[in-house]
């Protein structure tokens, strides 16, 4: 489907917010699900570019995808203007799914892996007991945390280099504070696959639900080039992330 | 308004409503891509390659683009024959186009037994024998890189099944032309010009291969010119029917191939990129065909403007 470019702009260094309006509504999109974005109308680059989907409207009548620019795709979605036109195909996969009111949850995200985060907080009627724990190299990338203060969500940040709140990797952060005695009931995250897994273990070890959205070269995105599998935890066999994924509990996957 | 342009053929015992067939292992069994277009309106349909037992495949990664192309190992990932037969098979009898059934085996026992089993069984309307998969260990390439057991492969497949029988060679050969005369003189009914071509990449700043199974089968644009050369010498050197395959992605590309001497055409890759774009190859085909005024002869029931264009390229 033809979708237009109706915003596009930088958020930090490689790091943009791409907003498209399809020619017809997709209907009801889920907070982790993703959309198969085409970079070029040529032969090269070939394959379309899985982008997990940020924000939306309720009809799928538009909808938008923080995007990092890792190569030759993403270097040309970074460069569409506002009017431009891309092929677009999605929503595919199995979203998170919503926690109920009042639940304990805690959300890491690192990276563009606050997408769908963007879409749930939208989303989410009661925020109160909601931690985010946001991730990131310095206070630059920590993309999207005055979006998520302004919308009532609890922020707490880490930077590698010290620049803003704890002082190391997000998933240090998440142990400091469960060591002093606070617990959640369900953990989401979405980023870089070394934090996913790390943040995995720590949930497993305590007994804590935990669901990841996993990343994959796809070629397809709709189960038909087996490209994107990840192992079926205690089992020889392999499953899509774009299938049944890209969201899993933890305990079924090999991160 | 001109008629249109009647593409049906039979090509190696196979009823085809046209030339164009989505290939093997980038297709599913088919069913997957119903939420995008009406399915039966292709020439037929080339399942993932199946084996009497399920297979696992290669852990990931397991692709990699490449410039026009992209890298593959997947390991022949299927669900073995049973669960094809019993799930997928009954709920593609609903939908009217040939089914090809790709299989293959670890050894020639195997490949006997699939093929046994996929003639007693109805719905199936043809047999795809691989013997060209890069990505295996046994079986795969490693028969299909051998003349020998090439020849022996395909005679035992033969003698148990009357159902149109293809075999898939791998480009991964010094002359394809050889492998095309084995196939022909042990009774294939035809075979299907080029599996993925062998290659790899690595990840300058890892300094490791990008794929777990550091070497995959590159397929797409990138390889048409390989798979065009390779159509023309199994054309010049055997009778039997070829299915052109290798990075198939316009109407003009179809018409290339069938000039090579494709008599029907498998589109891989590019499903992935645009799943319906083997609907949109048809309309394009056909308007492509009368365009270059290949469609004078053609007609309702009469020799097919693209079947005027089989080989054509050969005429001197």
């Amino acid at each position: 489907m033809n979708c237009t470019v109706r915003e596009i702009k930088i958020l930090a260094e490689g790091f943009y917010y791409l907003s498209l309006e399809p020619d017809k509504p997709v209907g009801v999109i889920t907070p982790g699900q993703f959309m198969m974005l085409q970079v070029s109308a040529s032969t090269d680059p070939l394959l379309r570019r899985p982008m997990s989907v940020a924000d939306f409207e309720p009809d799928g009548s538009r909808f938008g995808f923080v995007i990092q620019v890792t190569g030759r795709g993403t270097r040309l979605l970074a460069s569409l203007a506002p009017g431009g036109i891309v092929d677009v195909l999605g929503p595919f996969g199995a979203g998170f799914t919503m926690p109920g009111n009042g639940s304990r949850l805690w959300i890491v995200a690192g990276g563009t892996g606050v997408a769908p985060f963007i879409g749930m907080a939208h989303q989410l009627k009661e925020l109160d007991n909601i931690i985010l724990f946001l991730g990131a190299r310095s206070n630059r990338f920590l993309l999207y945390k005055d979006f998520f203060l302004k919308a009532g969500v609890k922020v707490m940040t880490a930077t590698e280099d010290g620049s803003e709140g704890y002082r190391g990797v997000v998933t240090g952060l998440i142990k400091s504070k469960l060591e002093n005695g606070a617990q959640p009931e369900t953990m989401f995250t979405c980023g870089p696959s070394p934090m996913m897994k790390a943040v995995a273990e720590i949930a497993v070890d305590r007994g804590i639900s935990c669901y990841a959205s996993l990343e994959s070269q796809m070629a397809c995105g709709f189960g038909a080039c087996l490209g994107c599998v990840t192992k079926i935890a205690g089992e020889k066999r392999y499953t899509t992330v774009c299938g049944k994924g890209p969201v899993f509990d933890v305990t079924e996957v090999t991160i | 308004m001109s008629k249109d342009i009647n593409l049906s053929n039979t090509v190696a015992g196979i009823e085809l409503k046209n030339p164009v067939l989505a290939a093997s292992g980038t297709f599913g069994y088919g069913l997957l891509y119903e939420k995008f277009f009406d399915v039966s309106l292709l020439g037929g349909f080339v399942t993932k390659g199946l084996s009497l037992k399920p297979k696992a495949g290669n852990p990931a990664p397991r692709i990699c683009e490449t410039p026009s192309g992209m890298l593959n190992a997947i390991g022949l990932q299927n669900i073995g024959f049973d669960k094809f037969a019993g799930q997928k098979l009954p709920k593609l009898a609903k939908i009217d186009t040939s089914v090809i059934v790709n299989f293959f085996g670890d050894t020639i026992d195997e490949y006997v037994a699939m093929a046994e089993r996929l003639d007693d069984t109805a719905g199936v309307h043809g047999l795809e024998m691989n013997i060209s998969c890069p990505n295996v260990e046994k079986g795969g390439a490693a028969f299909g890189k051998d003349l020998k057991t090439t020849e022996k492969v395909v005679s035992a497949c033969r003698d148990v099944t009357s159902k149109p029988l293809i075999v898939k060679l791998t480009p991964d050969v010094a002359d394809i032309a050889e492998f095309a005369r084995v196939c022909q003189a042990r009774g294939a009914d035809g075979i299907s010009v080029i599996n993925t071509v062998p290659g790899m990449a690595i990840d300058i700043r890892s300094r490791k291969p990008v794929l777990a199974n550091i070497t995959g089968g590159l397929s797409g644009p990138a390889i048409k010119p390989i798979a065009v050369r390779m159509v023309w010498q199994c054309y010049e050197a055997v009778n039997i029917p070829i299915f052109g395959i290798g990075g198939i992605s316009s109407a003009e590309d179809i018409v290339e191939f069938a000039l090579a001497g494709a008599s029907a055409v498998q589109i891989g890759t590019m499903n992935f990129i645009d799943p319906s774009i083997c609907v949109k190859l048809i309309d394009d085909l056909k308007v492509l065909l009368k365009e270059l005024g290949a469609d004078a002869t053609g007609g309702a029931g009469g020799a097919g403007g693209y079947r005027e264009l089989i080989g054509a390229a050969h005429k001197k």
